[in-house]
């Protein structure tokens, strides 16, 4: 057996009156990779800030190395060599690769004169300890999010890491990209580097984890070799249910709602097609760089299309602008919920009829009151938990702050709503009367598609998923036809 | 009874802190200096308040649209030029006056459609753009009247500024409607949410369908007509027209709008706050001239005003966040 | 390699020689009047303040701020330390510049603690501290104009690195005030480049989060770059007094506008992280050979302002669409 690197002893952290984590263990040891998976919400973000030191906990005990941590912060954490690596890197845009890798370690050791020499060798040396081949002078602003990934990861690498960890390495990868990323962690592993994965990505857990830690409301709920866990047991740990075999089959109508023919767009995607009948709610799938996100910002009238025909209930319609995807009664909840789904500093009055305002304009004004009534009926009708209309929607936890974002959209009465990663950040209970809301709407004659690489959630809500692959559409298969695993296997294969 | 305390409730806190700090003034220098009082003064104050309130209007929905608009000045200057130059022109007859106003206000909305255009489809910060706005706003008045001021306008222009309806002076009944129409526009219309929605977050606005460009440049349209209607007063007010009138009023009217509440980076800011902010100003103006306070003291004043309002506003943030 | 000479070949710096270069041709063959050393020796001498303002003024948007008060931290350095050294009998050469220094060292750090601490918008805070300064210097001192200055200091003047007899007979000197700005330029590429407080600033322009997580001490990196700015805006202002022998208090308010045009010609970003010393010498070199040899084109000096403009905007829009562009290219 491995030494052990690090050892948590029955972490508690509240904040306030909230118990963010209640009593976990981890054990972390020396060249392995350890995946922690979790919910939203169940406490992985706090058990890396108290590892960080970011966090005190309330209550338990840290051994680095066999030694007890009284006081852990981020610079005796980082003395003992543990790095995180958050998902926005944390790396200067402005600066070189060579700069951004030999930075912190200059800063850490006091130099007060730049070696711009010394910095290129540092990087280069750290490019060749990972295998990564980079252009030291170029500027950061001109790499791909990998490319920046590795420069944070080199950057860890120069500063003597023993323990690597990565919040979500893959969230913004391409699968091939993904697959550098583990054979650089792997290579870590090997020189005795340990590494913890955030992640819950089911496939992806198997792919690379060595030992696996569940969380779940802040408590550990198992720790294990990676082969002692099946699909299922890894999925109901994690969500504390099994998985439900039931799925969505409306009943079969002829009415089309919606159709793309041979819609395109340069560099995203190119001849998708499809069609949603009335009752229909569709799945589109795909990794991170196959265009499924982009059919959305494109049907939406942020990146346009620039070939192909899309027709509402049977009239072709033009959209070139998000003004005209509203006009022509196309609703849109985009993939980043904070910057572009809401107004966080405004009422959730606001945000709910921030996409109908000219409805309110009657006779020369806009109507207060009709505005108030709206949200009022709205904040009932989807089950949101918020103390007013009045209240600012910063105030509002992730699965509430998503509904008002659906709310604003249902009033405007939309023909087909379109949602990209509806449920992503989204708790459990959240999660469910959202997936609940799609099925109404679907059945009340709204064309619903939703884009999402939540598998279990498209197999369960859509009765159409589209495969896409490298900007082209892969396949369109029937939820009750295939199972996740051959799903991830559409979606991947070369 | 009800409705009255709710509006009270609704009306920020800083409006009415301006309010008793304008009382304040008020009774303090009555008592101390009865000129204060005198008509006189008061009229003077109402023809000198309106030609920077109204600009401080200008810059308020530009701040309010999340950006800044440094040019107003170089577009009161261009437009009072370009209206006086056409006045003589035409030989100073009534209907020249309406022609010149027209015309300055067409030189306005022009300046500020492509201040919009520049900020909102070439997506280049507003301080820069106005900034630049500014140089070419006065660089075109410069040209046209090759540096001194041009003088001998019409007595009925001039009229406008220095004349009274019902004793009021004209310039401050036009101040008083464009502070209606801008609180209409502002609180009751698509445009005036459109344009708080965009200035709190401009990806969301753009995903929720609002057409940021048009809002952008209508904001900056109105803004630029703002600094027109202004430039008239001034040139009406000096009988004379000239490319570097007022350039002190650049950080009157910001002073004016932070003063007022209106947030610096956006989507927040009353109509109310900013009136009275301008009252208040426009009262510690009036009183250093009855104390003789030399003008420069009073520039003096405003940057010291303005540093320890936004600390202040700075400091009761933050114990707001501690509580 | 030949990617890398391409880069070269399109960087801002390259972009305005290429600008100089054909100005300069079209000036020349225009007015034959243009092509003589006594065109390089106006040309020194109208940026020798610009440039010590042009590097303040990158240091400080590098580090994601901006500052528009130094041109009356400057008049008030120059008219207060005239003033005093005047009245007291003072007459040292040293003494001034030092006073300079302290004058708006102490300013500077008025706008430190107002970005820094109070975190005010930097625009708003360095033009609050503008409008005191100036309205200070006016109201302590007069609006008078100051012509008699103290012997040294005026002998400091006529002291010249080189002089130049054209044919006619017109002598041109180059002051020895041109070695400030050259030492300031020396002392700021060393430590943008070569020190890691220098490569702090650019940290802290480019992400002053991650700056802090790298461990830079970002406050007081602020208060370094603004009190720099302070620091060199005095020094610059008895700079000014000497070269012009009298000090005006009104002189300097508004050159703000063309300093930051000059800096962002230069490829300095508006929104922080950018910016070289050679890139703001060069844009400073094109604002003050249009400024200077306008007339020579036949332009009008009335156009001058115009002109300005309408060069300050395509010069921002090209700059801000060039990042633009580099934000949306495809990455490697």
């Amino acid at each position: 057996m491995a030494e052990t690197f690090l050892e948590l002893k029955d972490i508690h952290k509240s904040f306030g009156g909230v118990q963010a984590l209640k009593g976990v263990d981890l054990t972390i040891r020396c060249g392995e990779i350890h995946c922690l998976a979790g919910e939203n919400g169940s406490g992985k973000s706090t058990l890396i800030k108290v590892i960080s030191g970011a966090h005190e906990p309330t209550k338990g005990e840290i051994y680095i190395e066999g030694e007890r941590i009284l006081h852990l912060n981020p610079i005796i954490a980082i003395e003992h060599g543990i790095q995180v690596i958050y998902q926005d890197f944390a790396i200067f845009p402005n600066l070189t690769v060579a700069e951004n890798i030999a930075m912190n370690r200059a800063v850490s050791t006091g130099a007060k004169l730049m070696n711009w020499k010394g910095a290129r060798e540092l990087a280069l040396e750290a490019m060749e300890q990972i295998g990564a081949k980079m252009d030291p002078d170029v500027l950061v602003e001109n790499l791909s999010v990998a490319n920046r990934q590795m420069v944070a990861i080199c950057r860890t690498i120069i500063n003597d890491a023993k323990l690597l960890i990565l919040d979500e390495p893959t969230a913004a990868l391409t699968s091939k990209e993904v697959q550098k990323l583990y054979a650089i962690l792997r290579r870590l592993r090997d020189k005795g580097i340990a590494v913890m994965i955030v992640n819950h990505k089911l496939d992806e857990v198997f792919e690379i984890a060595e030992r696996l830690t569940i969380l779940r409301n802040g408590e550990k709920i198992s720790t294990g070799m990676i082969d002692e866990y099946d699909r299922n047991r890894f999925v109901k740990e994690l969500t504390g249910r099994n998985i439900s075999e039931s799925f969505y089959e409306p009943k079969a109508s002829e009415e089309e709602i919606f159709r793309a023919e041979n819609i395109g767009r340069k560099g995203a995607f190119e001849e998708v097609s499809f069609s949603l009948k009335r009752g229909d709610v569709f799945g589109i799938t795909g990794l991170l760089d196959s265009g499924r996100g982009q059919i959305g910002d494109a049907l939406f009238g942020i990146n346009p299309i620039q070939s192909g025909k899309i027709f509402l209930h049977g009239k072709q319609i033009e959209i070139n602008s998000t003004e005209d995807a509203v006009r022509h009664k196309i609703a849109y909840v985009p993939e980043d919920r904070l910057t572009q789904g809401l107004f966080l500093d405004r009422s959730i009055q606001d945000n709910t009829i921030a996409a109908s305002i000219s409805k309110y304009f009657i006779r020369g004004k806009l109507d207060e009151q009709a505005m108030y009534q709206a949200t009022v009926e709205w904040i009932k009708r989807i089950g949101c938990v918020a103390p007013s209309p009045e209240a600012s929607v910063r105030t509002l936890s992730g699965g509430n702050a998503q509904k008002i974002v659906i709310a604003k959209w249902l009033n405007t009465d939309p023909a087909l709503l379109i949602l990209n990663g509806p449920t992503v950040g989204v708790d459990i209970g959240a999660k469910y009367d959202i997936h609940q809301i799609l099925r109404r709407l679907a059945g009340e004659g709204i064309g619903v598609i939703v884009i999402s690489d939540d598998l279990p959630e498209l197999i369960q809500n859509c009765n159409h998923i589209l495969v896409m692959k490298n900007g082209r559409v892969s396949e369109i298969v029937e939820p009750s036809e295939v199972n996740e695993t051959e799903l991830a296997t559409m979606m991947s294969s070369q | 009874m009800q409705k009255i305390t709710n509006y009270f409730k609704k009306a920020d806190r800083i409006a009415l802190a301006l309010l008793i700090g304008s009382v304040l003034i008020f009774v303090l220098m009555g008592v101390t200096h009865p000129k204060f009082f005198g008509k006189s003064n008061l009229q003077s104050m109402l023809i000198q308040c309106p030609e920077y309130g109204i600009l401080a209007f200008g810059m308020m929905i530009a701040m309010i649209a999340g950006g800044i608009d440094l040019s107003l000045v170089g577009i009161a200057n261009l437009s009072g030029i370009v209206a006086a130059v056409l006045m003589l022109r035409m030989g100073g007859t009534n209907l020249s006056i309406g022609i010149g106003i027209v015309a300055a206000v067409l030189v306005g909305s022009l300046c500020g459609l492509f201040n919009g255009f520049i900020i909102g489809f070439l997506d280049i910060p507003a301080m820069l753009v106005t900034l630049c706005g500014l140089q070419l706003y006065s660089g075109l008045a410069l040209i046209i009247t090759k540096g001194p001021a041009i003088t001998g306008l019409p007595e009925t222009f001039s009229n406008i500024a220095n004349g009274k309806l019902l004793g009021v002076p004209i310039g401050a009944i036009v101040f008083v409607l464009i502070a209606i129409l801008l609180c209409y526009l502002l609180y009751y219309t698509v445009f005036g949410k459109s344009l708080y929605l965009m200035g709190t977050n401009k990806i969301a606005s753009r995903f929720s369908g609002i057409n940021n460009l048009r809002i952008t440049m209508l904001t900056y349209c109105l803004s630029g007509i703002f600094g027109s209607l202004a430039g008239i007063l001034m040139a009406s007010h000096y009988n004379s027209a000239k490319s570097d009138y007022g350039t002190s009023y650049t950080l009157l009217t910001l002073l004016i709008v932070v003063l007022g509440g209106v947030n610096p980076n956006g989507g927040r800011g009353k109509v109310m706050g900013v009136v009275m902010s301008i009252i208040l100003l426009q009262l510690v103006s009036s009183a250093f001239n009855i104390l003789r306070v030399n003008a420069f003291v009073k520039t003096f004043a405003w940057g010291l005003i303005l540093i320890l309002v936004t600390t202040a506003t700075y400091l009761t943030a933050q114990k707001e966040a501690r509580d | 390699m030949n990617q890398k000479i391409r880069n070269f070949l399109t960087s801002n710096e390259m972009i305005v020689v290429y600008i100089i270069a054909g100005l300069a041709i079209l000036i020349g063959s225009v007015n034959h009047a243009f092509n003589s050393i006594s065109t390089v020796v106006n040309l020194a001498r109208t940026m020798l303040v610009t440039l010590i303002f042009a590097m303040c003024e990158m240091l400080v948007i590098v580090s994601g701020g901006i500052d528009v008060s130094f041109p009356a931290i400057a008049s008030l350095a120059m008219i207060a330390t005239g003033n005093i050294m005047l009245k007291n009998g003072l007459d040292n050469v040293p003494l001034a510049f030092l006073m300079g220094a302290i004058i708006g060292g102490v300013l500077g750090t008025l706008n430190a603690v107002l970005i820094a601490v109070v975190k005010m918008p930097p625009l708003i805070a360095t033009l609050g501290v503008s409008s005191m300064t100036s309205g200070a210097t006016l109201a302590i001192f007069g609006a008078k104009i100051l012509t008699v200055l103290p012997a040294k200091l005026d002998e400091l003047y006529k002291v010249s690195l080189f002089t130049y007899t054209n044919p006619e007979g017109i002598t041109y000197s180059l002051t020895v005030l041109f070695l400030i700005p050259i030492g300031i330029c020396l002392l700021m590429w060393f430590l943008l480049k070569y020190t890691m407080f220098g490569r702090g600033i650019y940290a802290t322009g480019g992400d002053i989060r991650a700056a802090r997580i790298a461990g830079f001490n970002v406050t007081a990196i602020q208060f370094f770059v603004y009190i720099m700015s302070g620091i060199l805006s005095g020094i610059a202002g008895i700079t000014y007094m000497i070269l012009m022998r009298a000090a005006d208090p009104s002189v300097l308010m508004g050159s703000e506008m063309m300093v930051i045009a000059a800096v962002v010609m230069g490829g300095t970003r508006i929104t922080g992280g950018h910016g070289t010393v050679l890139g703001t010498i060069l844009g400073v070199t094109l604002i003050s050979l249009i400024k200077n040899n306008l007339i020579m084109l036949g332009v009008p000096t009335h156009f001058q302002t115009f002109v300005i403009g309408l060069i300050m905007i395509v010069g921002t829009s090209i700059t801000s669409l060039k990042a633009k562009h580099i934000a949306n290219s495809a990455k490697i």
